[in-house]
């Protein structure tokens, strides 16, 4: 007993260090791993990120307004982001539809910037590709002629793309005072974007993990009970 | 017995019903679980179509893709029953696939056991149709495009098979296809409880009468119990840690004119089929290897020369296995990007499939009973 009081308190010091470990050297997230549930700060960020750079340009029309309190926030708090848009018949409600950008045809070359709902879902690579694509524009090498609009990226298939490098350093400023860098930037998209395609994965997990218990216990109990009935009676 | 239940039981005889057909029943005492695999192949039907019951109240074929996001995301646990049905097809399949190679393994096919394993051939097909059908309702781009490509491959043919076709699909994966769709997806899976009802029946009354039998009930109710358990474990460690296990990630693209895959990658269990349908050149060809390699285990009664309860010797049980090895390999081949190593590979292991029925079967089983 005795020699696992220092481990506990170890333990135990170590747990703080956890909270402000570093998810960005190398980038992974909290929702990863059979375990992992979303980090609602990251996701709160992401949403800021989402808001004031993404949505510029990209729709996410599964999205209401209303599904912002599984970010943590409380329904007072996302009424207030939804009245704080404007959409044509007024300021938005929660039950209104994330609002759609107008992009003109004409812009970036004829490319359509395609619908975030399950933007993550869709993409081989999923959290990490997005990561990956929106911190992975270089200068063209002097070998690459590059298409008229098109930026040199080198995450994303062909590696020309049309869309210009969206994110800056401090491109927003956080409430929570996290350090707004361009790699913080686009792993809090990345995290926003993966609920945003898997809402439920919080609440998979949770009953998965019941129901799995439940069946191991389950099954213990019908293997003994058929042993019992063959051994009792033959 | 109270007068309510006897006033019953004169009228429709529950409790003689099931001393018949459930408690009373006497079966041999070395059954092993692989014997439970039929029960979960229609457990698992009946669960899928409690669930596509759900599916089916929410589900608009008009705006097939908007209305599966609408399930998952709106309706209370529609993400919960949507994942029940995906990975319940999974499961399904699972024991299918296990449920035929027992019987190839156990030569269950052999007189006179030739019925049973042509209903085994027939729900095959069913469910291969049903599932088939229920990927494309998902509308992503793989499944329009798959359907766009078979319904286009279909009516191309002319004749008793493009007007069949033409009526089947409606034209190439236009709106109204997925509505016709839906409604025969739906029917095609009530006729399979019906041909696994009579699955049942033909298997019973087949079944050998042991020397010293036990009732099924409690022995073999309670090994049930064990193996309903743990596929259910399984099915759950599945749904809830793995939901998108064997789904195309391209499936979550609503489907469009302007987003067309590169490989064309049918549900994993399709797989082997496309396999050896894809080594032909034309849609025609397609259609004739799919119906010979059918043909081939409809035929496997008589292309097995050992007499009837024989068991199989070691000679027989390797090639069994290696051509279940051969169809996972060709199957792995599919979901790799098209190349020339792809094509030939494909065109060896489905020349390995042809070569096991026709060839090594014959020979090895007539080697051995002599």
């Amino acid at each position: 007993m005795r020699r696992f009081v220092p481990a506990l308190a170890a333990l135990l010091l170590a747990a703080p260090l956890a909270h402000a470990e570093d998810t960005l050297n190398p980038p992974h997230w909290q929702s990863e791993g059979v375990f992992g549930s979303y980090d609602k700060a990251a996701l709160q960020r992401g949403f800021l990120v989402y808001q004031t750079v993404c949505a510029a340009c990209h729709s996410m029309n599964d999205l209401h307004y209303r599904d912002l309190t599984d970010l943590g926030l409380s329904t007072a708090q996302a009424a207030a982001i939804a009245s704080s848009v404007k959409l044509p018949s007024g300021p938005a409600t929660l039950d209104d539809i994330f609002k759609a950008p107008v992009v003109n045809a004409s812009a970036f070359g004829g490319a359509l910037p395609p619908d975030m709902s399950t933007l993550v879902a869709a993409r081989p690579g999923g959290t990490r590709y997005i990561y990956d694509l929106l911190t992975s524009y270089q200068d063209a090498p002097s070998d690459v002629t590059l298409l008229p609009t098109h930026y040199y990226n080198t995450a994303y298939p062909g590696m020309q793309i049309a869309m210009p490098p969206p994110l800056k350093d401090n491109a927003v400023t956080y409430a929570d005072g996290t350090k707004a860098t361009t790699a913080q930037e686009a792993a809090d998209a990345a995290a926003f974007l993966t609920w945003a395609a898997e809402p439920n994965l919080d609440d998979s997990k949770e009953i998965g993990l019941r129901a799995v218990l439940f069946l191991v216990f389950l099954t213990i109990i019908a293997i003994a009970t058929k042993r019992k009935i063959w051994r009792e009676s033959l | 017995m109270s007068e309510q239940t006897s006033w019953i039981e004169t009228r429709l005889p529950v409790a003689a019903t099931l001393r018949a057909h459930v408690t009373g029943i006497l079966v041999p005492r070395d059954m092993p679980y692989s014997a439970t695999f039929a029960a979960l192949v229609t457990g698992a039907v009946i669960f899928l179509i409690l669930s596509g019951v759900v599916l089916s109240v929410y589900y608009d074929p008009w705006h097939a893709f908007d209305s599966i996001q609408f399930i998952i995301r709106e309706v209370n646990f529609g993400w919960l029953i949507h994942g029940f049905h995906a990975t319940g097809t999974t499961m399904l399949f699972g024991a299918m696939y296990l449920l035929l190679f027992r019987a190839i393994l156990g030569r269950e096919y052999k007189a006179p056991g030739e019925l049973v394993w042509f209903l085994k051939l027939i729900v095959l097909l069913l469910l291969l149709l049903t599932g088939y059908l229920g990927f494309t309702l998902a509308d992503g781009a793989q499944s329009y495009w798959s359907l766009h490509s078979s319904a286009l491959a279909v009516s191309q043919m002319g004749g008793l098979p493009g007007s069949v076709g033409a009526w089947f699909f409606g034209g190439p994966a236009g709106p109204s296809t997925l509505a016709r769709l839906v409604v025969l997806h739906t029917a095609i899976a009530l006729i399979v409880v019906v041909v696994l009802a009579i699955h049942l029946a033909a298997k019973r009354a087949i079944a050998r009468i042991p020397g010293r039998p036990v009732a099924l009930h409690p022995y073999y109710t309670s090994q049930y119990f064990v193996a309903f358990a743990v596929f259910g474990l399984i099915f759950a460690v599945l749904v809830f840690f793995a939901p998108h296990l064997g789904e195309s990630r391209l499936n979550l693209v609503p489907a469009s004119g302007l987003v067309v895959p590169d490989t064309i990658v049918p549900p994993w269990y399709l797989l082997p089929e496309t396999g050896i349908a894809n080594t032909a050149g034309s849609a025609m060809g397609h259609m004739i290897n799919f119906i010979a390699a059918i043909a081939v285990l409809f035929a496997l009664p008589w292309l097995d020369l050992s007499k009837p309860g024989t068991p199989p010797k070691f000679l027989s049980r390797v090639l069994s296995y290696v051509l279940a090895l051969d169809l996972i390999a060709l199957a792995i081949t599919q979901t790799a990007a098209s190349s020339l190593l792809t094509g030939i590979l494909s065109v060896l292991f489905t020349a390995w499939y042809f070569l096991h029925f026709l060839v090594l079967v014959p020979l090895a089983t007539a080697t051995e009973s002599n």
